[in-house]
Formats: C-alpha cells, sequence, structure tokens
C-alpha cells in the first residue's frame, strides 16, 4: 500500500492532536498547519495526497482556500465543521469539497471517511468503460447496470441518477449538485423529484431500503454512494 | 374542557361582582361621597380584571364599568347622556390605566413562565448532564492512573465513556432543540420528506443489537409528505428513543408507518412494566417521566419536544396502554401531494 500524505490545516489545537495521533497510530504521514496563508504555502511545498480543512480559520474562510486549490488540483478535500451548520457544510461542498466530517467526530468514521476518499482514483482523467460497486456493475458504453449479475430494469432518469452516483462514489453530493448534473439547471430546487427517484432507485438496489447500504443519506445536505470495494 | 374554561374566565366573574357590589355601597352612600370618590371606586373592578392580562376582558369590564358609572352618577343621572366633557375625559383615563396595568402583567407572566423554563433547564443540566458526566470524569481518571490495566478491562471502561458521551451529545441536542421550538418565531422549514428516508437517518442513532434484534419496522409506499424534514426525523429518533428505554427487556419494539389518504399515522408500540393509565396523558408535558423508572436515565424532555413537533405540524399525539404495553399514535395531515412531471 502506498504511503499517504495528509495535509491538516486546523487551528483547535486538540482537534488538530487527535487528528496527528490518530494518523501517527494508522501509519499515514501528515503534514499540519493552522491557518490559510501557511496551508497554501504547505500545498505546494509538500503536494499531498489528501486534505482536512477546518471551515473556520483565524485568517480567512476555509472555503476560500477550498477554492483557490480546486483551480489547481482535484485532490480529496474533506471538511471539518461543527454540527448544525448545514449552510456552512453545503457552501463548502459546492466550492469544491468532497466530503465532510462534524465534530464531535468519532476516530473510526474519520478514517471510513478518508480511506474512501483516498480509493477514488483522481488521476484518471477519462471516465473507465466500467464500474465496479458491490455487487452492482456498469457498463458505461453499453448503458447496461448489473445487479447480482442480472440487468437492472431502470428508468431513463433511474438511469442517469445511478450512473451520477457511480462516477462519483465516496463523495457527499449536495441535493442541488445532483439535480443539476442529473435534471440539469433550473431543476436545483425540485428536491420531490430526487426524494422520489431515491425512494425507487433504492427500493430496486438496497436490500432494506431503511438501512441502505449504497445510497446513504447526509441529512438536511445530500447523498453519499458507499463503494467499500 | 369546561373546567378550565372556567378556571381561566373566573376573574372576570369575580371583577363583575365587585363591580355590583362597590355600584351598590356607592348608591348607597352616594350622598356622603362625592363623584370624584366614587370614580376612584369604579376603577377597582378595571384593575382586578386587568392584572390577568387579557385585553379583550379589560376592555369589556372598563366599558361596564363607565356604563354604570355614567348612568348612575354623572348628571343627567339615569341616562347616558354627558353634558361636561370633563367626563369623557375620565373614561379614557379608565381605559388608560386598565391598558397599562393589562400589558405590565403580560410581561410579568411571560417572565415567570421563562423562569420555570429556565429552573427545570437548570434541574436537568445539573442532573442529566452530571449522571453521564461523572461516568467520564471517574471513568477517564481510572484508566489515567492504572497505567497497566489489561486491555479487555480498558476497552470495557472506554465503551462506557464512549456511551455517556453519546448521552450528552442527544440530550444537548433535544435541549437546543426545545428552546429552538419553545421560541415564538419558530417556523417549519417544509420541504418534500421521505419518511423511508426519516426512518433510515433516524435508525442511525442507534445500536446494531437494537436494530437488528429489538425492532420491527413497516412503512408503506405512500409518496413524499410535506413536512419538517429535520424535525420529523427528531420525531422519530424521540419516539424510538423512548420506546426502547422504557420496553421489556428483550422484547421488540414495532415502528409503523401508515398511509390513511388525508393522513400518515405513526405507530410506535413498546412492551412495558411501567404503565399507569391514569398518569399516560401527562407523559407529553414537558419534564414529566412515569414515577418508579429513576433507574431509566432520561430527561422527560424527548416527548414533550415530539409534541411540539406534531402540533406544529397540525397533528395530534396520544399515548394508550394495550396488550401490556404502550402505543404511542402520532396522525400528522397531509397538506398537499406531491407532483411529479
Amino acid at each position: 500500500m502506498k504511503n499517504y500524505l495528509i495535509q491538516i490545516v486546523e487551528d483547535d489545537s486538540s482537534v488538530k492532536k487527535l487528528l496527528e495521533i490518530t494518523f501517527k497510530e494508522y501509519e499515514f504521514n501528515y503534514v499540519s498547519c493552522e491557518s490559510k496563508k501557511s496551508a497554501m504555502m504547505m500545498f505546494l511545498s509538500h503536494n499531498p495526497d489528501l486534505l482536512i480543512v477546518d471551515l473556520g480559520l483565524p485568517d480567512g474562510d476555509g472555503k476560500e482556500f477550498i477554492k483557490q486549490i480546486r483551480e489547481i488540483s482535484k485532490l480529496p478535500i474533506v471538511v471539518l465543521s461543527a454540527r448544525h451548520d448545514e449552510k456552512e457544510i453545503i457552501a463548502a461542498l459546492d466550492a469544491g469539497a468532497d466530503d465532510y466530517i462534524t465534530k464531535p467526530f468519532s476516530v473510526n468514521e474519520l478514517l471510513a471517511r478518508i480511506r474512501a476518499n483516498l480509493r477514488r482514483d483522481i488521476s484518471d482523467e477519462n471516465i473507465p468503460d466500467k464500474i465496479i460497486c458491490g455487487e452492482l456493475k456498469m457498463d458505461i458504453a453499453s448503458r447496461d447496470i448489473f445487479f447480482k449479475q442480472e440487468q437492472l430494469k431502470l428508468t431513463p432518469i433511474e438511469y442517469e441518477l445511478l450512473k451520477y452516483f457511480l462516477l462519483n462514489t465516496n463523495k457527499t453530493l449536495t441535493h442541488k449538485q445532483i439535480l443539476k448534473e442529473v435534471w440539469g439547471i433550473g431543476y436545483q430546487n425540485e428536491m420531490q423529484y430526487l426524494r422520489t427517484y431515491v425512494n425507487t432507485l433504492r427500493k430496486k438496489i438496497e436490500q432494506n431500503s431503511t438501512r441502505p447500504n449504497y445510497i446513504k443519506t447526509e441529512s438536511g445536505i445530500g447523498y453519499r454512494f458507499c463503494c467499500n470495494n | 374542557m369546561t373546567i378550565s374554561f372556567n378556571t381561566k374566565y373566573i376573574f372576570i366573574l369575580k371583577g363583575l361582582g365587585i363591580l355590583f357590589v362597590i355600584t351598590l355601597v356607592s348608591h348607597i352612600f352616594r350622598e356622603h361621597l362625592d363623584i370624584i370618590n366614587i370614580a376612584l371606586i369604579h376603577i377597582i373592578p378595571v384593575v382586578i380584571v386587568a392584572i390577568h392580562g387579557n385585553m379583550k376582558a379589560t376592555i369589556f369590564i372598563t366599558l361596564l364599568s363607565v356604563i354604570f358609572f355614567n348612568f348612575l352618577y354623572i348628571p343627567p343621572l339615569y341616562s347616558f347622556t354627558v353634558h361636561n366633557e370633563l367626563y369623557i375625559w375620565s373614561f379614557f383615563i379608565f381605559a388608560i390605566v386598565g391598558w397599562i396595568i393589562t400589558v405590565q402583567a403580560k410581561n410579568l407572566y411571560t417572565q415567570t413562565k421563562q423562569n420555570e423554563m429556565r429552573e427545570s433547564l437548570l434541574n436537568i443540566i445539573s442532573h442529566d448532564l452530571r449522571t453521564p458526566l461523572s461516568t467520564i470524569i471517574g471513568t477517564t481518571n481510572l484508566v489515567l492512573s492504572n497505567e497497566n490495566m489489561d486491555k479487555e478491562n480498558m476497552k470495557s471502561l472506554l465503551d462506557d465513556i464512549n456511551y455517556a458521551s453519546l448521552r450528552m451529545k442527544r440530550l444537548i441536542t433535544n435541549i437546543l432543540d426545545s428552546t429552538r421550538l419553545s421560541s415564538a418565531d419558530m417556523s417549519l422549514k417544509y420541504e418534500w420528506c421521505d419518511f423511508d428516508d426519516i426512518a433510515g437517518v433516524a435508525l442511525e442513532e442507534f445500536s446494531d443489537k437494537q436494530k437488528d434484534e429489538l425492532l420491527d419496522i413497516k412503512i408503506d409506499d405512500f409518496g413524499l409528505y410535506w413536512g419538517d424534514n429535520i424535525l420529523l426525523k427528531q420525531l422519530i429518533v424521540n419516539l424510538l428513543d423512548n420506546a426502547f428505554k422504557y420496553s421489556k427487556n428483550n422484547t421488540k419494539v414495532t415502528l409503523k408507518i401508515v398511509d390513511l389518504g388525508s393522513s400518515v399515522k405513526i405507530e410506535i408500540f413498546n412492551q412495558s412494566n411501567h404503565i399507569d393509565k391514569t398518569k399516560l396523558k401527562n407523559i407529553f408535558d414537558k419534564f414529566y417521566r412515569l414515577e418508579d423508572t429513576d433507574d431509566i436515565s432520561g430527561s422527560g424532555i424527548g416527548l414533550a419536544i415530539c409534541k411540539s413537533i406534531v402540533s406544529l405540524h397540525g397533528g395530534s399525539i396520544k399515548a394508550s396502554a394495550i396488550d401490556e404495553g404502550i402505543l404511542i399514535e402520532v396522525n400528522l395531515p397531509i397538506a398537499k401531494k406531491a407532483k411529479l412531471v
């Protein structure tokens, strides 16, 4: 396994310490900094594999930093934020962050999110011709999706939605992002479509739709399509 | 209903009674009393009614008091005509006095209510937050001072800390929600809600054992519901939390969400040893807990929040005792149906 380098941008010393000890324990390399200004310099000199960014930094908004990074890199960015701050989280995700963790967080949850985000292959610019996720298999060219070796019967919108999920696995997608990508511009607020189609899609691919394994709900924010290959 | 109506408005009757009595008294002694004294006496019923803080009642008794005063004492006697316009001013003064007292009484009333609320909150904090906190402090110290503790013991102690901190987290969420829900400018964030999804998110708050072994869940397929997603999730979490807490050891809790056409019915049932039928209607009151349940941790705030959430959605909630268990039924009216093009 490759030894990944994680850059921590967090000004709260106890949270930073917790992150550092966790990464040391689980054999990730890490570098850490406490401000937006030093974060950019550190990013350029170390070229990390993943960024953990606290949203409230002493010298400015973490969202601005995320936007700057997104102009030059596609690396996974995981945001740290206080709970009950859905608007901030959504804004950070829309600014280009891939995922978020709320404080207080458990170490297991943190590691699961980080591993899932590192698993996504960002080096490959081209869309692959096959995506496999758990018992789901999608052939992009023939537009066929198989579930447990059987072809899934999907309506055109269900297909587009599942395809978008499969192309963005292990990433928190906001409601707006999904509506815009699947239904198109102008549909960003039509939540009833998204809720209905997620419901019907779950009935087709989840064993128990109230205990989903693939399409997880991020309450108030959006959905995450989980893949643990 | 009639009892609460009587106790609520009995002060008006009291005001009326006093008005009649003083009218009688001042009529008997009218030769000895100056008109100014009689006017002052007639302000008494106004004051008595006004301190209850009900503006309509105050206006009513002021009007009555002024009519009596005018009819009986202001020349020409036994008529409603007024010769001297100075008396018109005295009517206004009656009304102003009543108004000032009513407003003050209202402020005082809300203040007392807020104080009561604050006191209950303090009680919760001192008791229900302290219990898990003492576990956390005690256990942490134990772990810190025993460097050579074996792994198994250590793990079980850390589990205790984890569990205690999760309980604290849920309680803090509930306290925040409850202050938010009881504030006057609380408005619902309406959106299209999917009960399958809501139940799924709510279930994440419970342990695998509870989800896998102790819960039966059945949700009708009825499309989307127009409501507040976050609050409805909290409703399900609190109902389940309550059911798990008070259910008889290792018996199943059932959750059903049923489509009734014009409303959605949420039913949650748990077997229980703690049933006193006469007290069931109180369980939705803030900080109320069934007696003999001191061993069960909880603040009594959860079901009160359920009630607030349900009534904000225009629905109803009730508890009943059936088959040696408690059944809680929530009825949420369907305001509108989602249109899908």
